[in-house]
């Protein structure tokens, strides 16, 4: 039983802007508003998925069918990313109950609400230019969270994404135009069916616009710069949010371009080999690094290159371990993220060096980042292991095999500095004088949820590829998406 | 004609105030700038030599005199979110003032990879 789909839009959006007056009646209950919005979310999302994976759950709103007016259009894909963004946005708003206690938490509040709406609306609208607004809502808040903390480095890499943030939007912008003036809709569906009658060079010119638009968000590689920066200068859950929200938005808005939008094998290839160097110039950056935010920012661009090399291969089998890493990705960076808050907070410092010892001070905690590195780095029973080898087993099926082989030496890398802080964690003495106190216990039940879903993936992975089977059919068979839009006006 | 060269030189200029200009500010000028180029690119798209706004506001008028409406809500919906961005990056060249004292992006290199 569920409600009517558009209030997980409506009401995040509501509530945000509600957050501010009630803080003025009570500061104590403002915090609890995210975890219950986004636990209605997530609420929804589970009680779609029976639905969604039968037929697409078109939503025409205000009485306007497609193609004239905006829908939202719940297909299998669109319906596991919104589980994964309501999920870790549930979870990171559990953390924050007892993180941001400091002033002025409800803007934080507001921010994060208006992060998880924007996100939830890109991958359920079946609106182009929607898409685009969605995605600013999203930007805009990160950008305002990513200099939450008012330091000098914040305000910096919050100007630097801000600035590559917004050069992206203009693209996507002039990308929407070409495609409206040379097919006239905007709708996402009518355009895939009529972008074949598009003199193919605009078509191209605008899908190079879009991609690169949209590649930012994903964190594509030579777009990539604002990463490691606003992944390590913003507050932590938000870290973990860029990490399990905006960048799956990103790379949903990137597959639906090229798969179902655009009809242009050539694109494929370019994403291949684009994910290949994301995924080597991320892992040697992040093994250089000597903070531990920094390296797991770095981490993360990396997974998503794997990500991409996934989707450039078009098959099934090879998106099916694209969309399993996503939602790996999506467990287990903000678990890491979220247990190195804590790391970073008690040894006061950001540095790798100043961890030693962490796990005998913090066992509980220290367990729950080196859990999270032995799953990311693909441990064979942890969930890590299941996409990983789903998608070098395809690239090499594929005939990929250079690119199979660049992948595996970029996992020896993730694999030496991920062991090399674990083993700080464990076999090193602790720093004199640290100042430990209890971790709070939402953030401990926080980061349980994570791990206990990582667990369950690896040790019964076709519970989860049950669901993306038919999202991954969805990407490769456009015709049932099409349909499904179109008929509902009828 | 006239307002695509327009909208594409606005564009380009604002492009080059991002990519060469040192001043916070003048690169916060220049994605307005940019801004606004898009914006009147989409709506020149909509636009129809001769024809007058879309709102029925005499009862002789028919579609077929009316130009293209959706261009305009779409710039109308672009324009607010400008406005927004612009807004922020002020506020975040105010703050990183604060700290530096100084505009000029080449002495602000403490985040590098």
């Amino acid at each position: 039983m569920y409600l009517d789909p558009v209030l997980m839009i409506a009401l995040p959006l509501f509530a945000a802007f509600l957050i501010p007056p009630l803080a003025r009646i009570s500061k104590g209950l403002v915090k609890y508003v995210p975890v219950l919005i986004i636990g209605f979310n997530l609420y929804e999302m589970v009680m779609l998925l029976p639905h969604s994976m039968v037929k697409p759950v078109i939503v025409v709103i205000a009485a306007w069918a497609p193609p004239l007016g905006i829908n939202l259009t719940i297909g299998p894909l669109g319906n596991i990313l919104a589980l994964i963004i309501s999920l870790v946005g549930f979870v990171v708003a559990i953390y924050n109950i007892r993180f941001m206690e400091e002033e002025p938490n409800e803007k934080y509040h507001m921010l994060f609400l208006l992060l998880t709406a924007g996100a939830t609306g890109m991958v359920l609208t079946g609106d182009i230019f929607n898409m685009f607004v969605f995605l600013e809502i999203t930007s805009i808040s990160s950008y305002a969270l990513t200099a939450f903390l008012r330091d000098r480095d914040g305000a910096e890499a919050a100007f630097k994404y801000l600035l590559i943030g917004s050069l992206a939007s203009t693209f996507i912008l002039l990308g929407i135009a070409l495609i409206y003036a040379t097919t006239g809709t905007l709708n996402m569906a009518q355009i895939a069916v009529r972008i074949k009658d598009v003199d193919p060079r605009i078509a191209i010119m605008a899908l190079i616009l879009l991609v690169t638009g949209f590649g930012i968000e994903a964190e594509m590689f030579p777009l990539n710069g604002w990463a490691p920066d606003a992944y390590s200068q913003a507050p932590t859950p938000i870290g973990a949010a860029f990490g399990g929200i905006v960048v799956k938005a990103g790379v949903y808005a990137l597959a639906r371009l090229v798969y179902t939008i655009f009809d242009f094998q050539g694109i494929f290839h370019f994403i291949l080999i684009a994910g290949i160097i994301t995924l080597l110039i991320a892992e040697m950056s992040a093994i250089r690094q000597k903070q531990l935010k920094r390296m797991l920012a770095f981490s993360s661009i990396g997974q998503m290159g794997l990500v991409l090399i996934a989707l450039g291969l078009a098959t099934t089998r090879g998106v099916e371990g694209g969309l399993f890493q996503m939602f790996n990705h999506a467990m287990i960076k903000p678990l890491l993220f979220l247990s190195a808050g804590y790391l970073v907070f008690y040894s006061g410092s950001k540095n790798i060096e100043d961890m030693d010892g962490m796990g005998r001070v913090k066992p509980l905690l220290s367990f729950f980042f080196a859990f999270g590195a032995f799953a990311i780095l693909g441990l064979p029973p942890l969930s890590g292991f299941w996409s990983k080898f789903i998608i070098l087993s395809e690239t090499i099926r594929n005939g990929f095999i250079a690119i199979a082989a660049l992948a595996l030496f970029g996992s020896i890398i993730e694999a030496v500095y991920y062991l090399r802080v674990v083993g700080r964690l464990y076999f090193k003495a602790p720093h004199e004088g640290l100042h430990v106190q209890y971790v709070p216990k939402s953030a401990l039940v926080a980061m349980g949820i994570l791990a206990i879903i990582t667990l369950i993936a690896g040790l019964y992975p076709d519970f989860v590829m049950v669901y993306l089977k038919p999202a991954a059919a969805e990407l490769l068979d456009k015709t049932v998406y099409i349909k499904s839009v179109l008929m509902a006006g009828l | 004609m006239i307002y695509y060269i327009a909208a594409i030189s606005l564009i380009l200029i604002g492009i080059y105030a991002v990519l060469v200009k040192k001043n916070m500010v003048k690169i916060v000028l220049g994605l307005t700038l940019i801004d606004s180029g898009v914006n009147i690119l989409i709506v020149s798209l909509g636009y129809i030599q001769g024809k007058t706004a879309p709102i029925f506001s005499n009862p002789t008028l028919t579609a077929q005199d009316m130009v293209d409406p959706v261009p305009q809500a779409l710039v109308l919906t672009a324009i607010v979110i400008g406005v927004a961005v612009t807004a922020l990056a002020l506020s975040i060249v105010i703050r990183i003032y604060d700290h530096h004292k100084t505009l000029n992006i080449n002495k602000i290199r403490e985040l590098k990879w």
